[in-house]
C-alpha cells in the first residue's frame, strides 16, 4: 500500500480510478467544462465583477436611446435586444443569478427530502407510511399552479418562487433517498452498527447517509439543469413582475415582439438556458459512472 | 449459563395475510455455559440465524425469555417453576436475569457483554469508515470506553487477530476476505465480551484460509475465556469447534448433546441422516435417504416437522388425513393403476379418511405392503366398512419430547420415548 | 460405463487475462489440461485460482476484456480460442471493443457446439433459470433449438403408430432389447417412438404395470393434416416450416411435445410426479428441484461435455447429496464426459475419476483421484487436504500467506512465497510438469526429474 507522501494520501487508487473513469467519457469532459465556466462567471460577478468590468452586475441596464435590437456586431458581440440591452453582458450577468437560484432551491429541497426519505425508511412502519404520504401530497401539486397560489399569497417576487420550488421539489429526494436508504439498509454492517449499541440516529447518519449520499449526489447536480429550466419557465410566463432583473428565462421575453426580424433576442438567451441544462446533465452521466462498480473494474 | 433462552419464540408476520406468520424460531430452549463452545446446526430454514439474533436482541422475540448471566441453581428453579407452570416464581427469576427487559443504560451494557461475528466480510463492514473506527465503533457506542482509550485498544486487538497495525487506518475494500473477517471478529470481542455469536463465520471463506480463523477463534476462547454459540450448517466446522451441539430443524431443537455423541451417535433421524449426508475424503457416501425439502414455516407440519421426510416415522409422528390421502393417492397411482382408476378419496377432519370404490380388504392389503416405504400409512389405525364406503381411522398424534439419550444428550422424537 | 481413452477437451498452455481498469489479471498462466472421454473431472481450488475462467473459456462464455494471450482450447479438434488468441497476437494495443468484435464471431461458430456438445450448469439455480417461464417450457426450448425434428418425429410416431405396433415394440422393452426396438422401431417408419418408450421404461419410480399402460398409449393420436405436413418438413430438414399460419401451429405442437419430454427426462432424473413439475414456476420450486431443472437442460441433448461450477454451493448438504447422487446416476447411464467444478474437496472426492488442482491460474497437480487425494505430492495439495475439516476432528492446519495478486504474479513457482519446501530455484523459474506415472502429474521442483529430493 502506499507508503507516507500526502500525494499519495489524497490520490488513493481508488480516487485515482474515479478520475481515470471520469475522464475516459469525452461527453461528460466537455460537460464538466461547460459547467466549470458556468461556475467561474457566477463567481466572478458575484465576487469580482470589476476584473470583467461589469458596473451593474445585479441588473440589466436598458439604454432607451438606442431602443430596437440590433443584431451581433463588434460593439455588440451577441447583439442587443429591446430595450438596448447589450446581451453578451445580460447573459453573464443572468448566468450567475440563475445559478445561484439553482443551487438555492436544489440544496435546501434535498437537504429536506433526503432527512425525510431516510428518517422514514429506516423506522418503517407508520413513520414510514405517514411522511410517504405526506411525499406523495406534496409530488402531486403542479409546480405551476403552487406557484401562481404562492404568489398570489406573498406576492411575486424571488422568494416566492424560491419557496415554491423548493416544497415542489423535496419529495423527488425523499423518493429517491428512500430507494437506496432500503438497499443499504439491509447490509450486515447496519445490523452489526446496532449490535454494537449504536443509536438510531448514529445509524441514520454515520452509517446509512454517507453510503447513501453519492447517487444522490449525482441527482443533484442534474437537477440544477432542470430547476434553471424551470426557473427560465417561470420567468417567461412572467412570474416576476420586476423588470431589469438578469434571467435568462425573461431575457427571451424581452425579444418576443421582434422574434420575426430579430431572432438572436429569443434564441442567444434560450441557448445559454439549453446548454446549461445539457452540460450538466453529461456530468451527471459521468458521475454515475464514477459511482458504479462495474463500469470502474470492466474497461 | 451465561445465556439461557426458554421458550423462546420468533415469528415474523406475512405481509398481506391477516393472522400467518412464519415461524422461524418456534419455542425454542438453548443454553451456553461460561466460557464454552455451544455450536447451533442446521439447513436452511432452520431458525438458526435467527434465534442467534434472538439471543442478543437484534430481533426481538415474539415470545419466550432470555436470561443473561444466571447462576445454574437458579436456572435450575426457573425450570423447576416452569414444569410446575408456577408463573410468579418464574416472573421472580425473570425480572432478575431477562435480558429482554433492559432499557437504555442497562441495555447499553448488556450490549457491551455480548457480540457478534456475521458471515458475510463484504458487507459486515462499513465501506465508509476506516477499520479503526469500524473496531472502536462498540466500545464508544456501548460507553465501555472513551475515544482515545478505544483507539489505543483498537491496535491490541489488531494484533491480537494478527492483523499488523498499519491496517487500522485502511479501509475495508483494501482487504481481503480473510483479512475483513479478522476485523470483524476484533469488533466481535472489543468490550471483551463474555458471549460472542459467530454466525457463519468462515462460510464465505476459502478453506485454507478458515482453517486459521478457526484456530484463532479457538485460541481467543482460551486467551479470554470467552462463551461462543457457533452458528454453522458445516457439521465437520462444528465438530472441529463446539464442545456442545445443537441440531435445529424448521424452528426447532431436534437434538442436542455433548459433540462426540452427537456426531458418533445421533440419536435423532434427522442429525443421522445430516450426518450421512456429508461428504468426506477417503469414504464413500452412503445412500441417501431424505427426500423432499424444508417444509414451509409459515404452516409447519403437525407433531413433529421433521415427520412427512423421516424414512422411519411412526403412527404418532404427526400424520393427518390430507398427507394420507396424498401418499395413497400416489402410491396407488405408482404402483397399482387398476385400483387408482376406482379410487376415491376425501379427508373429514385431520384424522378422519372416506375411501370410496375400494374394499377395505382391498385398502388394508395396500396399506401392508406399502407401509415400509410410505410412512404416512403406518399411521392408519383403522379401516371399515360403514355404509357402503370404507372409513380410515388415524392415531392421534402428538409433539415429541426431549428424552435424555445419555447423559446431556437428549432427541425430540417418538422413537426414543417409545423405547426408554 | 468405462472412460474412453480419447481426450473430448485438451487444453494446452492457455494464457488468458483480463484488461481491467485495476491492472491486468493474468487469470490463467499455462494451463495444460485433458479431459477423457466418460470420466468426470474434478478441478479444485480455492478463490482466484481460475477454475471458473477456465470453465468459461471451454463454453466460449468470456466477457469482452478478456485476452487470449496464448494457448488452445481444442473440443474435439475445433480451437474454441483460436479468434481470440490470434486477435491478441496481431493487435498493437488490446482494445476491449475489437475483441468483443472477434467474440461475437466466436458465439455464431459456437452456437453448433453449445447447448448441444457442450453445456454448463451454474453455482445459482435460481439465476439460471427465467423466472416468467415455466420450468418445462425452459426445457422444451433447449430441445427446441437444437433438436426440433426429434420432437417432430416423435409426434408423427405417436400419430402413425397402431396398437399392435406399440403392442409389438413392448415385447422389445420387455426383454430389455433396446437396439431391437430400434431397429424395429425404424423398419416401421416410427422413428422417435422409442425415444420415449425408453424414458417411459427407465423410470425407477413407477410399477412395471403402470410403464406398460403408458408406454401402450403412445399410439392412435393423429394429428391435423395440416400440421402434419409442417411436421414432417420439421422432421426432414430441423427447422420450422416458413408458410405464416402453419408455422406457428406447428411451433405449438412441438412445444406440447418438449413439455412431454421435459417430462420424461425430469422423470429420469428422480423428479417426483414431473408432469406436475414442468408446469410450474421456478420459484414454485425447491433449491434441489430447481438444481435438477437445471441439469435437465444441460443433459436433454445428450451432450458429449457437460462442465459444472459449483453446482451444489448453494444447497443443503442433504440437498447436495441427493443431487451427488444423481450425477454418480448420470456418469453411470450416459457417456458424457463431467468437469465438476468445486472448492470443495470432499464433494470432488465422491464424484471424480481424476481431480486436478488449480492454484493461481496453473494446474499444479492432476491425477486418477485415489492416487492424488490418498498421496498428494504438490506442497498446495497437500496443505489443502489438512485444512479441510472432518467429522472425526483433527488438527486443522491453515496455509500462511495470501493468494498472490495476479497482476503481479511471483516469478518461478507461483507457490513458492507460501511453500514450506521452497527452494531457490522455485523462485526463478516455473516448475515443469512431470509425470509420475499412473497419469499423476505434477508441477513442482521437488519431483524434477521424476524422482522426490
Amino acid at each position: 500500500m502506499a507508503k507516507g507522501g500526502l500525494t499519495s494520501r489524497i490520490l488513493t487508487p481508488e480516487r485515482k480510478l474515479s478520475l481515470q473513469v471520469f475522464f475516459s467519457n469525452k461527453l461528460a469532459v466537455v460537460g464538466l467544462i461547460i459547467v466549470l465556466a458556468y461556475v467561474a462567471d457566477a463567481l466572478i460577478v458575484q465576487f469580482a465583477p470589476w476584473l470583467i468590468g461589469l458596473k451593474h452586475p445585479f441588473e440589466v441596464i436598458p439604454d432607451y436611446s438606442n431602443p430596437v435590437p440590433q443584431p451581433p456586431s463588434w460593439k455588440h458581440p451577441l447583439g442587443t435586444t429591446y430595450p438596448g440591452i447589450d446581451l453578451l453582458r445580460a447573459v453573464v450577468k443572468a448566468i450567475r443569478f440563475d445559478l445561484g437560484l439553482s443551487v438555492v432551491i436544489v440544496v435546501p429541497g434535498a437537504l429536506l427530502g433526503i432527512v425525510i426519505g431516510i428518517v422514514a425508511t429506516y423506522f418503517g412502519g407508520w413513520v414510514d407510511d405517514v411522511l410517504m404520504r405526506l411525499t406523495d401530497i406534496f409530488f402531486s401539486v403542479p409546480y405551476l399552479v403552487l406557484a401562481i397560489a404562492i404568489g398570489y399569497a406573498l406576492g411575486r417576487n424571488i422568494t416566492s418562487m424560491v419557496i415554491a420550488l423548493i416544497i415542489v421539489w423535496w419529495p423527488l429526494y425523499a423518493r429517491y433517498t428512500r430507494s437506496v436508504t432500503l438497499q443499504v439498509k439491509e447490509l450486515t454492517f447496519i445490523e452489526a452498527a446496532r449490535a454494537a449499541g449504536a443509536s438510531n440516529y448514529k445509524i441514520m447518519f454515520r452509517h446509512i447517509l454517507p453510503n447513501a449520499l453519492p447517487p444522490v449526489l449525482v441527482q443533484m447536480s442534474m437537477d440544477l439543469g432542470t430547476i434553471m429550466l424551470t426557473i427560465s419557465g417561470l420567468a417567461f410566463i412572467g412570474f416576476l413582475p420586476v423588470a431589469n432583473i438578469p434571467e435568462l428565462g425573461y431575457l427571451t421575453t424581452l425579444g418576443l415582439n421582434y422574434i420575426n426580424t430579430a431572432p438572436w433576442t429569443v434564441i442567444v438567451p434560450g441557448v445559454f438556458i439549453v446548454i446549461f441544462a445539457v452540460s450538466v446533465y453529461l456530468l451527471g452521466m459521468g458521475l454515475m459512472d464514477v459511482i458504479n462498480p462495474r463500469r470502474r473494474s470492466s474497461l | 449459563m451465561i445465556i439461557a433462552g426458554r421458550n423462546l419464540k420468533v415469528y415474523f408476520p406475512v405481509k398481506g395475510v391477516r393472522g400467518a406468520s412464519v415461524r422461524a424460531v418456534d419455542d425454542v430452549d438453548v443454553e451456553v455455559g461460561e466460557g464454552e463452545i455451544v455450536g447451533l446446526v442446521g439447513e436452511s430454514g432452520s431458525g438458526k440465524t435467527t434465534l442467534g439474533r434472538a439471543l442478543i436482541r437484534l430481533i426481538e422475540p415474539t415470545a419466550g425469555e432470555v436470561l443473561f448471566e444466571i447462576p445454574d441453581h437458579d436456572l435450575e428453579r426457573y425450570d423447576e417453576a416452569r414444569e410446575r407452570e408456577d408463573a410468579e416464581t418464574m416472573k421472580l427469576i425473570s425480572s432478575k436475569y431477562s435480558a429482554l427487559r433492559l432499557k437504555g443504560k442497562t441495555l447499553k451494557e448488556f450490549r457491551r457483554k455480548v457480540g457478534i461475528v456475521f458471515q458475510d466480510p463484504y458487507s459486515s463492514l462499513d465501506p465508509r469508515l476506516r477499520i479503526a473506527d469500524i473496531i472502536a465503533e462498540p466500545m464508544i457506542e456501548t460507553g465501555a470506553y472513551d475515544r482515545d482509550k478505544a483507539m489505543e485498544r483498537v491496535i491490541d486487538l489488531l494484533e491480537e487477530v494478527q492483523l499488523p497495525p498499519e491496517f487500522a487506518d485502511r479501509y475495508p475494500h483494501e482487504l481481503s476476505g480473510g483479512q475483513r473477517q479478522r476485523v470483524a471478529i476484533a469488533r466481535g470481542i472489543a468490550t471483551n465480551p463474555r458471549f460472542v455469536i459467530l454466525d457463519e463465520p468462515t462460510s464465505a471463506l476459502d478453506v485454507s484460509v478458515q482453517a486459521e480463523i478457526l484456530e484463532l477463534l479457538r485460541e481467543l476462547r482460551e486467551t479470554h475465556k470467552m462463551a461462543m454459540l457457533f452458528i454453522t450448517h458445516n457439521i465437520s466446522v462444528v465438530s472441529y469447534m463446539a464442545d456442545r451441539i445443537y441440531v435445529m430443524y424448521a424452528g426447532k431443537v431436534m437434538e442436542k448433546g455433548p459433540k462426540a455423541e452427537v456426531i458418533r451417535k445421533p440419536a435423532h433421524p434427522y442429525t443421522q441422516a445430516l450426518i450421512s449426508a456429508v461428504p468426506e475424503v477417503g469414504r464413500q457416501m452412503r445412500r441417501v435417504v431424505l427426500k423432499g425439502d424444508v417444509p414451509s414455516l409459515v404452516s409447519p407440519p403437525k407433531g413433529c416437522r421433521f415427520h412427512p421426510r423421516c424414512p422411519v416415522a411412526i403412527a404418532t409422528c404427526g400424520w393427518t388425513a390430507d398427507e394420507v390421502a396424498e401418499a395413497l393417492r400416489r402410491v396407488l397411482e405408482a404402483r397399482y393403476p387398476e385400483l387408482s382408476q376406482r379410487a376415491r378419496l376425501r379427508p373429514l377432519g385431520e384424522l378422519e379418511l372416506e375411501v370410496k370404490g375400494l374394499s377395505a380388504p382391498e385398502l388394508k392389503d395396500v396399506v401392508e405392503r406399502e407401509s415400509e416405504f410410505n410412512r404416512a400409512l403406518k399411521s392408519i389405525q383403522s379401516v371399515s366398512e360403514e355404509g357402503g364406503r370404507v372409513m380410515v381411522r388415524l392415531t392421534k398424534y402428538s409433539e415429541p419430547h426431549m428424552v435424555e439419550v445419555a447423559r446431556g444428550h437428549l432427541a425430540a422424537c417418538h422413537l426414543l420415548s417409545a423405547s426408554s | 460405463m468405462s472412460a474412453g481413452r480419447e481426450p473430448i477437451v485438451t487444453v494446452r498452455n492457455l494464457r488468458l487475462w483480463y484488461y481491467t481498469r485495476r491492472g491486468v489479471y493474468k487469470a490463467l498462466n499455462g494451463v495444460d489440461l485433458e479431459v477423457l472421454r466418460g470420466e468426470v473431472l474434478g478441478v479444485a481450488g480455492e478463490s482466484g485460482c481460475g477454475k471458473s475462467t477456465l470453465g468459461l473459456t471451454i463454453m466460449g462464455l468470456l466477457p469482452r476484456n478478456a485476452a487470449i494471450v496464448d494457448g488452445e482450447v481444442l473440443i474435439d479438434g475445433f480451437d474454441v480460442v483460436k479468434p481470440l488468441r490470434e486477435y491478441y497476437k496481431k493487435a498493437k494495443r488490446f482494445r476491449p471493443n475489437k475483441n468483443e468484435d472477434v467474440l461475437k464471431r466466436l458465439h455464431n461458430e459456437m452456437t453448433r457446439i453449445r447447448g448441444v456438445k457442450v453445456t454448463m450448469v451454474f453455482q445459482e439455480p435460481m439465476t439460471a433459470l427465467n423466472p416468467v417461464m415455466p420450468v418445462g417450457y425452459q426445457i422444451a426450448e433447449v430441445v427446441l433449438q437444437h433438436n426440433m425434428s426429434l420432437l417432430a418425429k416423435r409426434r408423427l410416431a405417436r400419430a402413425r403408430a397402431t396398437k399392435d405396433d406399440v403392442k409389438e415394440a413392448l415385447n422389445f422393452l420387455r426383454a430389455n432389447d433396446y437396439a431391437g426396438l430400434v431397429e424395429y422401431v425404424k423398419a416401421k417408419g416410427l422413428e422417435g417412438l422409442e425415444d420415449q418408450m425408453i424414458a417411459i421404461w427407465r423410470r425407477r419410480d413407477l410399477h412395471d404395470l403402470v410403464k406398460e399402460i403408458r408406454v401402450l398409449s403412445l399410439c392412435c393420436d393423429p394429428v391435423n393434416p395440416i400440421i402434419e405436413s409442417g411436421l414432417r418438413y420439421t422432421a426432414r430438414t430441423n427447422k420450422l416450416p416458413t408458410a405464416p399460419v402453419i408455422r406457428q401451429l406447428v411451433r405449438r405442437e412441438l412445444v406440447k411435445e418438449g413439455y412431454r419430454k421435459a417430462a420424461e427426462f425430469l422423470g429420469l432424473l428422480g423428479m417426483p410426479e414431473p408432469e406436475k413439475v414442468v408446469r410450474m414456476y421456478p420459484h414454485e420450486l425447491s433449491g434441489g428441484m430447481r438444481q435438477r431443472v437445471v441439469i435437465a437442460t444441460a443433459m436433454i441433448n445428450n451432450p458429449e461435455l457437460v462442465i459444472l461450477d459449483e453446482p451444489t454451493s448453494a444447497l443443503d448438504v442433504t440437498v447436495q447429496a441427493g443431487i451427488l447422487e444423481l450425477l454418480k446416476e448420470l456418469k453411470q447411464q450416459t457417456n458424457a464426459a463431467f468437469i465438476f467444478i468445486s472448492h470443495d474437496l470432499s464433494i470432488l472426492y465422491q464424484v471424480s475419476d481424476r481431480i486436478a488442482i488449480m492454484y493461481a491460474g496453473k494446474v499444479v497437480e492432476v491425477g486418477p483421484r485415489d492416487a492424488v487425494f490418498k498421496e498428494p505430492k504438490h506442497p498446495y495439495t497437500q496443505m489443502l487436504m489438512e485444512a479441510v475439516p472432518t467429522l472425526e476432528p483433527h488438527e486443522l492446519k491453515g496455509i500462511k500467506g495470501e493468494v498472490p495478486d495476479l497482476r503481479n504474479p511471483p516469478k518461478g513457482c507461483m507457490f513458492h512465497p507460501r511453500c514450506p519446501y521452497a527452494m531457490p530455484i522455485c523462485r526463478e523459474r516455473e516448475p515443469p510438469m512431470v509425470d509420475l506415472g499412473n497419469g499423476h502429474k505434477v508441477a513442482c521442483w521437488l519431483y524434477s526429474g521424476g524422482e522426490r529430493k
